[in-house]
């Protein structure tokens, strides 16, 4: 049975994208970072002479970036002359623990640090498989009570109060 | 003689054997729990100290300062999240030691490295120091624009894929460090409106985040691993023969660490990277490094402690701080009315040989605290990694904040932890990027200077002799591990009978 034009065209991107090495996209996206962050640079404020001595606020990050440029070219040559590493998929967990992590710090801004701790305490070891909640539940109540004293009463860390947290 | 005599004399005095038991019991804790560095922990202690006599004030801080460096290869060792800076290195080999289920050599090593390094920088600190002192205070700009291109240029060969992965990784890592104002003109740089970038990225949540948070998404992806007998295995200490195979790596490291710990601003963290990327280099079967061998621990361990004592000359000789927590110790010193400087070897020797003693007893007894507690610490690994990395993820997350108490350092932290990840994913390594950020304004403020100072010509850094040093010193380690490799791909390319001649 013939191949379907989509399916076809599928296939020829595979292809296409098999011939890439990756560090060749790596290099590539070296590359346009580099690019990226030189328009940054063109941003920065010019010093008056007197005061910069002729090296002015862009000169040194731009030195790095074309460091940078330089290395990126030359880890994209040395992509095709050597055999590219073969890397297995991403579990679907990597990215959904990836999205706990801004979320913890969103909690930490909204609830603050205890009700954070809490929360993730709670709910990170069930998102990971664990059903145990006989241990869960006092872990997360110990564990971030725990270092709340560590750090907020014997350290004398400061936690701001949060804006949702009205109870304070 | 007499002067140490009435210092070791003040030592028989219960408080200050207690305050020096505490010192190191809080430095290895604060130096185990991953974002709470000595050099924090330092500061956070200061304040207690103001009520103290200025002896045991210091020799506190000095010990939690001894115990905080050892401390952080604990947790470098078993959860892959070095507690401190200069144990980054140290998680190279030692955590896959951990997961091979030999922790408990791992830790044993770490500790007598540790304490062979710190004895050793002590032993430095007080014979040799107005010399090393001397070395130090003749360098001038160019002298460190060279020595920090060089502390780069070694990034060539240390633990990673390829040599320019660790050479971009780094000029990356010095980027970053351009973040914030610019020192010379006050004109704000990468800061995107965000104010909190205006004084520049720490190292530290970008290095938790580059270690811890890239690790906690690499344990997401490896839920389903079974980690059968780790414990059983973990509690064996090292034999005698694992200490002989290490001893040459730790004379090395040793040296390695009492040169870079006595140049001001230079400190454990460097000598660590250092000291790894020398025990590699003199390795003959370079294989096991990054995958478990001990001289990947011994290096780093011994050098970041041998760094610790002679971090203390120029902060005590000439009142320039050898690292980030002599830099609090020396704001410590200022506080009790004391004058680091010269004079302060004339004026009051007895505090001097008071920070020696305290120095090496806090280095003896975290030795005791290492091996006894070795067994102790390698149970960690036995906590399910649904419990633990939550709570390493927390400490992160913490320990970034505590640092300047601020939000931004926490998503700093994150934002390195998955990309640190994805770097990670293709073949570049955390520790470059750290290696970089750490020398970053080193490099750009030396190099500013050394220009104005030279009037914009480059040819006249080769007129001095320390720089040309450097610079050569320079090309040698870059152009080793390039060699290296090129001549493995000719070996590769290589027919097999012409590796047998004759057959």
């Amino acid at each position: 049975m013939p191949d379907s034009p989509q399916s076809g065209e599928r296939a020829a991107k595979q292809r296409f994208a098999a011939r890439i090495p990756g560090d060749a996209i790596a290099g590539a996206a070296v590359l346009a970072f580099c690019f990226a962050a030189y328009l940054v640079t063109l941003t920065f404020r010019e010093a008056p002479a007197a005061i910069a001595q002729n090296v002015q606020p862009a000169t040194f990050p731009r030195m790095v970036l074309a460091v940078m440029a330089v290395l990126a070219g030359v880890i994209i040559f040395q992509s095709f002359r050597t055999a590219d590493k073969k890397r297995k998929p991403l579990k679907p967990m990597v990215w959904f623990s990836a999205l706990v992590m801004p979320g913890f710090v969103i909690a930490f801004y909204l609830l603050g640090i205890l009700p954070a701790m809490t929360l993730l305490c709670l709910g990170l070891p069930v998102l990971w498989g664990e059903r145990r909640f006989a241990i869960i539940v006092p872990y997360s109540i110990v564990f971030p009570v725990a270092i709340y004293l560590l750090f907020a009463v014997v350290l004398k860390v400061h936690f701001e109060p949060s804006p949702l947290a009205f109870w304070r | 003689m007499e002067t140490f005599l009435n210092a070791a004399a003040q030592f028989t005095d219960p408080f200050m054997l207690f305050v020096i038991l505490a010192g190191t019991v809080g430095g290895v804790m604060v130096g185990a729990m991953p974002g709470l560095s000595s050099t924090m922990a330092t500061a956070l202690l200061l304040p207690f100290t103001l009520t103290m006599d200025p002896i045991p004030a210091i020799a506190l801080l000095s010990a939690l300062y001894c115990a905080g460096t050892f401390g952080g290869s604990i947790t470098a060792i078993l959860v892959n999240a070095p507690g401190a800076p200069p144990a980054a290195a140290t998680a190279f080999d030692g955590y896959p030691l951990a997961q091979q289920g030999r922790a408990g050599l791992a830790l044993g090593i770490a500790t007598v490295s540790s304490t062979i390094g710190g004895i050793f920088s002590i032993i430095v600190l007080i014979v040799a120091a107005p010399m090393l002192a001397r070395v130090a205070y003749d360098f001038g700009p160019p002298e460190y624009f060279a020595l920090a291109l060089f502390g780069l240029s070694m990034l060539a060969s240390i633990s990673g894929e390829s040599a320019f992965k660790n050479l971009l990784g780094g000029a990356f890592g010095v980027l970053l460090a351009t973040i914030g104002m610019d020192f010379t003109t006050g004109v704000d740089r990468f800061t995107f409106g965000f104010y909190e970038l205006t004084e520049g990225v720490h190292f530290i949540p970008v290095m938790i985040g580059l270690f811890a948070g890239a690790e906690f998404l690499t344990q997401a992806n490896s839920l389903d691993r079974v980690t059968v007998r780790a414990a059983l295995e973990a509690v064996k200490l090292p034999r005698w023969a694992d200490f002989r195979q290490t001893l040459g790596t730790v004379a090395r490291s040793c040296g390695i660490g009492a040169f870079i710990g006595v140049l001001p601003a230079e400190g454990g963290t460097v000598a660590a990277m250092i000291g790894y990327n020398e025990a590699k280099r003199w390795s003959k079967d370079k294989s096991k490094f990054g995958k478990g061998d001990i001289r990947g621990i011994a290096g780093p361990e011994t050098a970041n402690n041998a760094a610790t004592g002679a971090a203390m000359v120029p902060t005590l000789a000439l009142g320039i701080p050898g690292s980030a927590t002599t830099a609090v110790i020396l704001a410590a010193l200022l506080v009790h009315g004391l004058r680091p400087g010269p004079h302060l070897f004339n004026e009051t020797p007895t505090l001097l040989y008071g920070i020696f003693i305290a120095m090496l007893l806090a280095n003896l007894m975290f030795m005791g605290l290492g091996l006894l507690g070795a067994k102790l610490f390698a149970r960690v690994t036995l906590i399910p990694t649904r419990f633990l990395w939550p709570a390493v993820f927390i400490l992160a997350c913490i320990g970034s904040y505590a640092l300047n108490q601020s939000i931004m350092d926490v998503s700093i932290m994150v934002i390195s932890g998955v990309g640190g990840f994805f770097l990670k994913r293709y073949g570049f390594s955390a520790a470059p990027i750290i290696m970089g950020l750490i020398l970053g304004e080193l490099v750009e403020s030396s190099l500013k200077q050394s220009l104005i100072i030279f009037d914009h010509n480059w040819l006249r850094f080769f007129e001095r002799p320390i720089v040309v040093v450097f610079v050569v010193l320079t090309v040698v380690s870059m152009a080793m591990p390039l060699i290296g490799g090129y001549r493995a791909q000719l070996r590769a390319k290589m027919p097999p009978s012409a590796d047998v001649p004759g057959d």
